[in-house]
């Protein structure tokens, strides 16, 4: 932003400054109808059920318990199935990032016979409900030998993530200057150097955003699990969470005491990568 | 728009004349489609194996009375699940309702959004604070947000509470889940709430790519808020205006699992949309020709609709750029 | 060049990444330990069900600390490997588990499924295949060997067994000046007068499918579909049929039952209403019992028979059958494990737990170990099963459809039951 000489213009200080609270309002208020449910669900996992739903709400739990987080950590092996799901989000989000990136750039860079088509292919993924997939897939899964193996979860997420992945990349690469690749094809970089230390580098705020958006489809993914994993500790959250949903009652406090503490990772990851997303795409490239 | 490497001389290539430059113009291409070809072949053979060629033997499910035992015949009746489906009441009440879902999700995610993204733009402090507590709903999963709007919008949840109880909006509780329109309007909030950070993320991205050179010298020149919006901001940010409705049609298209735990289709097949009447029919009923039609449907909809927005926005951007 | 020196060196970085992966998540493809078996090696069959559901660990904890064991102690050659699946997933994963040929030996699986997957040849018939198959079907309540019938054969024999029986708040009912749970139609009706200037519902219910109004229906004198299950018309929308359903629309026309029964998610659940005194009577299976003792430790329940009607006090046959898979590879040692599963040591060790037995030998031990099932004994002597066949989810689907549009008014009950039996009649004749 320009710097005006404020002691000069008051009357337009005073403009911003009443324009930046509103800015404000407008923003706490959408903030606080964001994080109210949130709130809610975290006061819930306090409560026994006996409190639950009651009118007027309980905001702050009264008697307050940690039994539902007891119970929800203790039951099966609720440690293994977070470290399952951590192992399958990661390994999913390495391969598809790398394999997107790589097809995102030969799309954006590259002209080459049937380029169209197999854009409009991928696009295809996108719309397709997974749902459908589910029985032929399976028997795909089966064919490989990758039932019931976590390996068979990861292999089909990087599949079921390549379309986003590619089309949200190929936007970003296409908006980078093609001078500077230009320029270090003049110095002698061939594609493989040019992709891994100019395109990627340059990209970080597309790849935080499809890494995020592909450890979290992982993260929450529950149909293929299910249809898959038959050994109990090969299971990953999503499932252990539904178990804990019951055919004759909900134990609410429970059930969200289990989503709080697989939410939390996700937040992390996306505390620590939410960063990238702001710095500087083609600003910080060029005038850098 | 769409800067192609190959095409561009190097500018050190040599002036050559002759069939010798042909040959080498030729060679240089070959060359170049081959080296898109190697980094496109792993990602994409993956993705032909594992998505569409399962899509593939979908649409053949959908030609029989599909038998889905291992090794079982099914019958081959052509495109009978196709006309079943237009002769199906319930078919049409679920495209209506997944219309009107896009129709009530849509538009909001993509106005609140790029208002929240344009309010965060500009460095304020707290900007990384905001940033985090509107995507929070995006990293949750669907199951556990679904579970907590179905708790939320309850008889005796919060929303009622506060529309009755507190703020006397309304003269007694709302039964929320337990008719059409105001169960589609409960799944609609929770769609709206959990997507409007995703297209903040992406506007924010797309926002920094707008020249501050332009928008100043608009300033300088005397251009409104709105002008300047409208002149600078928004043609720069197009593109990502194009992907984020494209994504965001083609995901209300695909709203499923918000239905399933909030009502599960009902009162009776009334908040049905297309993919829970296509589960239904499929692992319920077993009915898997009829629920694979369903979904090649659903799909090519989807298609026809995303080309359509792409061709309109392509033409309006020309104009506009 | 450069280009051609760099292209090996992404391959390996590529086939590092993907082995890196596949590391990680540490499993190359691990083999299914039920599909070698010689006689040297104990055989293990896999054994599928939804004995853990909703996190209630009691029936799990039986059956992997005591019941399994036991079975495993005398028969060494055999170990059962049991997986806990979510109760609203079971039915999706044995599809795709049936479509590519990855089936355990043995379900757990509802009593309404078994038609259809025996029609699809996914499980295997039982008679002529068990040895004393007939011995021990004459030992079961008939009730629930009927659900395991398809085509004259049986694909199946009972696990357990359940019925609702009518559940009541005894403080919501004396606050309305009312001593006891109502016992015949009629008491219902002058019951939901008292109750409402209380605000209390007289009877809450969560959903109009064949398990929550086959009991009104069958106790005022009506019936669902002829003895031969082929026909609906003349018997779902008889003069007596159409009588039961009435008298719940009434009820709910005038605020006696919330909106739950048509499929308000948003409503309170009964397993919650009933304890809070917003409701006074439900109908509802053993399993409560265990639920309330966790979260309502202060509730006592009062248990009774289904209210009486023109045609009696007539529950519905809930429970679970035992089934073996035709892809099992094993079946003379699921075969054993079937016929283990009809034993005290099975039948009674469940029944501690809260599922009931399905052995009529069994029901005076029952009955002494178990004193809370004394109701449910009572009710299962005259209750009766859903129609047993394969399209049974769509004819739930239909009444359920017809039955709501009679309830918002938008369809007399004769209409909506009329209705209902002409698409159950399609329904019929499509399995047969």
């Amino acid at each position: 932003m320009t710097a005006i000489p404020a002691l000069l213009r008051p009357s337009r200080r005073n403009r911003r400054l009443w324009r930046n609270s509103s800015r404000y309002i407008v923003l706490t208020v959408g903030a606080v109808i964001m994080v109210l449910p949130f709130i809610y669900m975290l006061s819930t996992s306090f409560k026994s059920q006996t409190y639950v739903l009651t009118i007027p709400p309980q905001f702050i739990p009264h008697p307050a318990t940690i039994g539902n987080y007891r119970d929800a950590w203790t039951t099966d092996s609720f440690a293994r199935y977070f470290l399952n799901s951590v192992l399958v989000a990661l390994a999913t989000t390495v391969l598809s990032l790398l394999l997107s990136s790589m097809m995102a750039y030969a799309f954006a860079r590259f002209r080459f016979p049937g380029r169209e088509i197999l854009f409009k292919l991928l696009l295809l993924g996108l719309m397709v409900p997974a749902m459908m997939l589910i029985i032929p897939q399976f028997i795909l899964a089966k064919y490989l030998g990758l039932i019931d193996s976590m390996a068979g979860l990861v292999v089909f997420y990087v599949g079921a993530s390549l379309s986003l992945n590619t089309f949200l990349l190929r936007g970003f690469f296409q908006a980078i200057p093609v001078e500077l690749e230009q320029a270090m094809q003049v110095d002698g970089a061939g594609s493989i150097t040019r992709y891994w230390r100019l395109i990627l580098p340059l990209a970080k705020p597309a790849l935080a955003t499809a890494t995020i958006f592909t450890f979290l489809g992982s993260w929450d993914e529950f149909a293929w699990a299910l249809t898959i994993i038959n050994t109990p500790s090969k299971r990953t959250l999503p499932l252990a969470i539904a178990l804990f949903q019951g055919q004759n009652s909900t134990l609410w406090g429970l059930v969200f005491a289990a989503s709080i503490i697989a939410v939390v990772p996700v937040i992390v990851v996306f505390l620590l990568f939410q960063r990238y997303f702001v710095q500087g795409l083609t600003a910080g490239a060029v005038k850098g | 728009m769409t800067a192609v490497l190959d095409t561009t001389e190097p500018r050190t290539s040599p002036a050559a004349s002759g069939p010798s430059r042909v040959r080498r113009q030729v060679s240089r291409r070959t060359r170049a489609s081959l080296t898109a070809y190697l980094f496109l072949a792993p990602g994409f053979l993956l993705f032909l194996a594992l998505i569409i060629y399962p899509m593939i033997k979908a649409f053949q499910m959908s030609l029989y009375d599909w038998n889905v035992v291992a090794g079982a015949t099914s019958k081959f009746t052509g495109f009978a699940n196709y006309r079943t489906a237009f002769h199906d009441p319930v078919f049409w009440h679920a495209t209506v309702n997944s219309g009107i879902y896009m129709v009530f999700t849509v538009p909001p995610q993509i106005v609140l959004g790029l208002l929240v993204a344009t309010l965060l733009n500009n460095k304020a402090p707290a900007r990384a604070l905001y940033r985090v507590l509107f995507y929070l709903p995006v990293v949750t999963s669907w199951v556990v947000v679904s579970l907590l709007f179905q708790y939320l919008f309850a008889d005796s949840g919060l929303v009622n509470w506060m529309l009755h109880d507190v703020t006397h909006l309304t003269g007694h509780n709302i039964s929320w889940l337990s008719s059409r329109w105001t169960a589609m309007t409960a799944i609609s909030a929770l769609g709206v709430w959990k997507g409007i950070g995703w297209s903040m993320m992406i506007f924010l991205a797309a926002l920094q790519g707008v020249s501050k050179e332009l928008l100043e010298s608009a300033e300088v020149d005397g251009a409104g808020r709105w002008q300047r919006f409208r002149a600078v901001t928004l043609p720069a940010i197009w593109p990502a205006a194009v992907f984020v409705t494209v994504m965001l049609v083609i995901g209300g298209f695909n709203v499923f699992i918000s239905v399933v735990l909030m009502t599960n289709g009902g009162p009776a097949d009334s908040t049905q949309v297309l993919l829970t009447y296509m589960y239904q029919q499929a692992f319920t009923n077993l009915n898997f020709g009829y629920g694979a039609s369903i979904a090649v449907l659903l799909t090519l909809g989807v298609f026809i609709l995303s080309v359509i927005q792409l061709r309109v926005f392509r033409t309006d951007s020309e104009e506009l750029a | 060049m450069a280009r051609c020196l760099t292209r090996p060196r992404a391959t390996k970085l590529l086939g590092v990444a993907v082995i890196a992966a596949i590391a990680l998540t540490g499993c190359s493809s691990s083999k299914k330990s039920s599909s070698a078996g010689t006689t040297a090696k104990p055989v293990t069959l896999t054994f599928w069900g939804t004995y853990g559901n909703g996190g209630n660990k009691a029936q799990t904890d039986a059956l992997s600390q005591s019941i399994i064991p036991a079975f495993e102690k005398a028969n060494p050659t055999i170990k059962i490997n049991y997986v806990d699946i979510p109760y609203d997933s079971l039915l999706q994963k044995l599809t795709t588990s049936a479509a590519g040929g990855q089936l355990p030996d043995l379900v757990r699986s509802d009593i309404g499924w078994v038609p259809k997957f025996a029609a699809l040849k996914v499980f295997a018939q039982l008679d002529g295949t068990l040895s004393n198959f007939d011995t021990l079907s004459a030992d079961n309540y008939p009730g629930s060997l009927a659900t395991n019938k398809y085509n004259s054969h049986y694909y199946g024999l009972p696990l357990d067994t359940n019925t609702r029986v009518l559940i009541s708040n005894s403080t919501a009912l004396s606050s309305a000046g009312i001593a006891a749970p109502p016992a015949t139609f009629d008491e219902l009706k002058t019951d939901a007068a008292k109750l409402a200037a209380k605000k209390v519902s007289v009877f809450a219910d969560s959903g109009l499918q064949g398990w929550n109004v086959y009991p009104w229906i069958w106790s005022a004198g009506g019936e669902v579909t002829s003895p031969d299950l082929s026909k609906a018309t003349g018997y779902l929308n008889s003069p007596s049929s159409v009588a039961g359903v009435q008298m719940l629309v009434d009820l709910y026309k005038s605020g006696a039952i919330p909106n739950l029964i048509i499929g308000n998610k948003g409503a309170i659940q009964t397993s919650d209403g009933l304890p809070k005194a917003k409701y006074a009577n439900i109908l509802d299976g053993p399993w409560m019992q265990a639920i309330w003792q966790g979260q309502y430790p202060k509730f006592a329940p009062v248990y009774s028979q289904v209210p009486a009607g023109p045609g009696g006090s007539i529950s519905v046959v809930g429970g679970e059958d035992i089934n073996m898979t035709t892809a099992s590879k094993h079946q003379a040692a699921a075969l054993k494990f079937i016929q283990f599963t009809q034993t005290a040591d099975y039948q009674i060790a469940m029944a501690k737990t809260g599922q009931m037995s399905v052995v009529k030998s069994l029901d005076s031990q029952e009955a002494a170990t178990v004193p809370a099932f004394a109701p449910y004994i009572k009710q299962l002597q005259t209750a009766r099963p859903r129609p047993s066949v394969p399209e049974a989810p769509a004819i739930d689907t239909a009444l359920q459809n017809e039955l709501t549009k009679a309830f918002q008014g938008s369809e007399s009950v004769q209409d909506a039951l009329t209705k209902a039996a002409a698409t159950i009649d399609g329904l019929l004749t499509k399995a047969s």
